[in-house]
């Protein structure tokens, strides 16, 4: 199974990503918890990937298997200037309150609400490619 | 999956104010609430209680704004708490810091129970 999605940089147009995954999520035999929560990851990348990117953004979903673990493969793609993902802010929940501004959470979310994440990016193409599998490890 | 927020706002009873919101938390669903919170404080609510049932995802900018709604209600020394939140919406708020100030309550009886107002409103 594979779906392959070039969204245009319009409001909302995340939700059709995230759709995808529900869709594929679904058909895989994903729980609705981990279902969801792919989902709130690919929004932060399509997010993401729209705000840095500046242009259409591409959405490569798939089914795998890792291991012999049955999962969800997510690539997001945008044609940006890139950045030094070791350099990416992390952001910590215990320095919330107080500061002027509190964007920047995307990439935390993503690493925190997927299995495995991993970022090429150079200037002009930037890939992050993620994955959650079916079930929790044995 | 349901993109427009549905929103609806009640005084429960003195100090205590209702936000049962349900679609997409984004930057228009967040300054939906946002702007909700701000009436209900003009009208005297301390406590916030945000009700989510039907909200099935978020993003991180959605999120944002409400950070902001809870520094006010402390700026204010008042509460801000929340109900009915799914799984990733709760692992969510714990990521981004929301649940060390703000309680979590796992429904609207068991919120209202606990701060005080009336579950039939």
């Amino acid at each position: 199974m594979e779906v392959v999605l070039h969204l245009p940089v319009v409001p909302n147009v995340e939700l059709v990503a995230a759709k995808a995954v529900e869709t594929l999520g679904g058909a895989l035999g994903m729980d609705q918890s981990r279902v969801e929560a792919a989902s709130v990851a690919v929004v932060e990348a399509c997010l993401n990937a729209m705000e840095h990117g500046g242009g259409p953004v591409v959405v490569r979903l798939r089914s795998a298997t890792e291991a012999e673990r049955a999962c969800l493969a997510v690539e997001v793609e945008d044609h940006g200037q890139g950045f030094d993902p070791e350099r990416a802010p992390r952001n910590r929940s215990s320095r919330i309150l107080g500061r002027s501004t509190k964007r920047g959470w995307g990439l935390t979310l993503i690493r925190e609400l997927m299995d495995e994440v991993h970022i090429q990016s150079a200037p002009g193409k930037t890939l992050v490619y993620m994955r959650k599998y079916v079930e929790n490890a044995p | 999956m349901n993109e427009e927020i549905k929103l609806s706002k009640d005084l429960l009873g003195p100090g205590l104010g209702l936000i049962a919101a349900a679609g997409y938390i984004n930057n228009e669903g967040g300054q939906a609430i946002a702007d909700a919170a701000t009436q209900l404080m003009d009208e005297g609510a301390k406590t916030l209680l945000i009700d989510l049932d039907g909200t099935r995802i978020i993003n991180s900018i959605g999120v944002s704004i409400l950070l902001e709604i809870l520094e006010r209600t402390l700026d204010e020394k008042g509460k801000l708490a929340f109900c009915n939140l799914t799984p990733t919406i709760s692992k969510t708020f714990e990521i981004m810091g929301l649940v060390q100030y703000a309680e979590v309550y796992p429904d609207r009886d068991a919120a209202l129970a606990a701060l005080g107002g009336d579950a039939t409103t």
